[in-house]
């Protein structure tokens, strides 16, 4: 019994990360261009088979392949937010969803005519080696996916908190034109910011997608539960969007382990509806 | 237009409006008319929404589906007819756009749009997971063709889509009569007061939350029953009809026609409904052009067809959100 309840515990943390990857690049996104990407899990899934192709394909070690397809997408994401999201930053934001939304049924669909439509699995290698610990058993893979979590949101918080780039990042967030009055290059700033959190989806795609499997829908349900994140955090938080995280992913884990696992999707929405029930203040201290 | 002209082109509108079906030999296409018909009803009650009272839903296709399984199921297991079960449709999800409406129409802007759209994901899980209920993703086969009415001297039977024609044509012009007479009303100027600016219109002491829900949950009403209508329509329904792509779909009919006024989301929806039956593909093909369409749509024409030509053409500034 107690072990059941430890092993839901890690199943959460390493959900719980994923979504953290995720939200984190949302996070960063909305603060900063405004915008309520809805391809993000788009990019998540492209990231996820850049990485089967870089290691079923060149033969390139899982671990590797991930900052490679980091990289990748990076770039893809300098070029979607150069070609799309450029155009319409100042518009009424009706515009930059609807305009995202295009582009995630795009990419999805270019996807599943591109790659077909069954889910593939990605070896990692990693995932037949079990690690005992304190009686806790757990693959490696999952492992692996805590740690690139954990790596990837502390070297996040030192670029943002500690550079130069990364206090220009804040100061956009908080104020665009009084950044920009001090001499901030604004139309990099977006660029970096879309690149990084594309970069962050992929990594997430490749985890997730190595401990489940990659397919071109993929994306989509992830990235609803993210923005469930962002709210739950508060809008633009760092800190709330990893909290809220790993509670999501706890509670998914517990809900789909103890309650009903059909409605496993649906507990991130009902945790949204009792945080407006309970707690409006806290959640409305962060609308405009 | 004088009131003269503005009788004369109604009465000729509504003459075209009546005889249309007669120029349509095929079936199909007087299919596509009554699909338009049910978009423009979704398209203009979402209007009343985003365009005039500037609450942005992204969950209309949820309300559409929950007037369409409350409809159908009242049918299916109480053997209730059509003309009771549209308006419960209607009230059912009129009355869960209330309660929906109390805790969320608090929010604002990105956060508002943002929690509708889940809320949307949330229906359309239920939809598929309460088995019991809706038979999931099977969806709801056999639900009965609306009972036989007496009308001047003729009893519509409802077996042919030209009595489907009329019917929804019947519909759309009640609601968008309804919709005129709400516009043109003092609770009309209140919700545009609140659109333009939300903090003033409370300064001059119109109770916003009043006037946001009004609108949301006639809005979402109308939506229940044009669900109900499609239900008794197509006469199968599952849940992959009433999704969040499916009130992204609306909403963009509603864009593309020009959101801010009283004929723009009809007619941006039977655009819309018409024009990409031209381009039949296979899935996939066609979504990704969709996509790509409506990238293009929002780059290049920001304010919607109507409203850019508007902008060029007309120079009037009435397009601001």
């Amino acid at each position: 019994m107690r072990t059941v309840f430890f092993q839901q515990v890690l199943n959460g943390i390493v959900l719980g990360g994923s979504y953290a990857l995720i939200a984190l690049g949302l996070t960063l996104i909305f603060g900063i261009l405004e915008v309520i990407n809805f391809a993000h899990g788009e990019i998540y899934m492209i990231g996820a088979f850049m990485t089967l192709f870089l290691s079923t394909l060149c033969g390139i070690p899982f671990l590797l392949a991930i900052p490679i397809s980091m990289g990748v997408v990076a770039i893809l994401g300098l070029i979607i937010e150069r070609a799309v999201f450029r155009p319409i930053i100042g518009k009424p934001m009706i515009n930059g969803m609807l305009l995202s939304f295009g582009l995630s049924v795009f990419l999805m669909n270019l996807a599943l005519l591109l790659f077909k439509a069954d889910p593939r699995s990605l070896d990692s290698g990693y995932s037949h080696i079990h690690i005992r610990f304190l009686g806790l058993q757990i693959t490696l893979d999952r492992l692996l996916a805590i740690i690139v979590a954990i790596t990837l949101v502390g070297l996040l918080y030192l670029f943002i908190q500690r550079t130069k780039i990364g206090t220009a990042m804040r100061a956009v967030a908080e104020d665009r034109e009084a950044a920009q009055a001090v001499g901030v290059n604004i139309a990099r700033i977006y660029s970096l910011t879309f690149a990084i959190g594309c970069a962050l989806a992929a990594a997430a795609g490749s985890m997730v997608g190595a401990i489940f499997f990659v397919s071109p829908t993929m994306g989509w349900t992830p990235v609803m539960k993210s923005f469930v994140v962002v709210i739950l955090g508060g809008f633009g938080s760092l800190t709330g969007a990893v909290l809220a995280s790993l509670i999501l992913g706890l509670v998914e884990s517990f809900g789909g382990g103890y309650i009903s696992y059909a409605y496993k999707d649906a507990y991130a929405f009902i945790l949204l509806l009792l945080a407006f029930l309970l707690k409006p203040e806290g959640l409305l201290g962060g609308s405009e | 237009m004088k009131p003269l002209h503005r009788y004369l082109f109604f009465t000729a509108l509504i003459l075209l409006l009546l005889l249309l079906p007669q120029f349509f030999t095929q079936d199909y296409y007087v299919h596509m008319l009554v699909m338009a018909g049910i978009y423009s009803m979704l398209a203009q009650s979402l209007g009343l929404i985003i365009g005039f009272t500037g609450q942005v839903s992204l969950c209309h296709a949820a309300f559409y589906g929950m007037g369409a399984y409350i409809s159908a199921l009242l049918s299916l297991n109480f053997g209730l007819s059509f003309w009771v079960t549209f308006w419960l449709g209607g009230l059912g999800a009129a009355a869960a756009a209330y309660l929906f409406g109390r805790i969320v129409l608090q929010l604002k802007g990105h956060f508002l749009a943002i929690t509708t759209a889940l809320f949307g994901i949330m229906v359309t899980l239920i939809l598929d997971n309460w088995t019991g209920l809706t038979k999931g993703p099977m969806g709801l086969p056999g639900i009965p063709r609306p009972s036989p009415i007496p009308l001047l001297g003729v009893t519509l039977q409802f077996t042919s889509r030209t009595e489907y024609y009329y019917l929804v044509l019947v519909f759309v012009l009640l609601m968008a009569y309804v919709t005129y007479r709400i516009i043109h009303s003092q609770i009309g100027r209140a919700m545009i007061a609140i659109r333009e600016n939300q903090e003033l219109a409370r300064s001059v002491g119109i109770d916003t939350m009043r006037f946001k829900l009004a609108a949301f949950c006639i809005g979402s009403g109308f939506a229940g029953i044009a669900g109900s209508f499609y239900a008794h329509y197509i006469l199968f329904i599952s849940p992959v009809s009433f999704t969040l792509s499916e009130s992204i779909n609306i909403l963009v009919m509603m864009i593309f026609g020009g959101m801010q006024t009283f004929i723009g989301p009809m007619v941006g929806a039977i655009t819309l409904t018409i024009l990409p039956e031209f381009l039949r593909m296979t899935g996939a093909l066609r979504l990704t052009l969709y996509g790509l369409a409506l990238m293009t749509l929002i780059i290049f024409f920001p304010l919607g067809v109507v409203g850019s030509v508007k902008e060029k053409w007309f120079s009037i500034d009435e397009t601001r959100s």
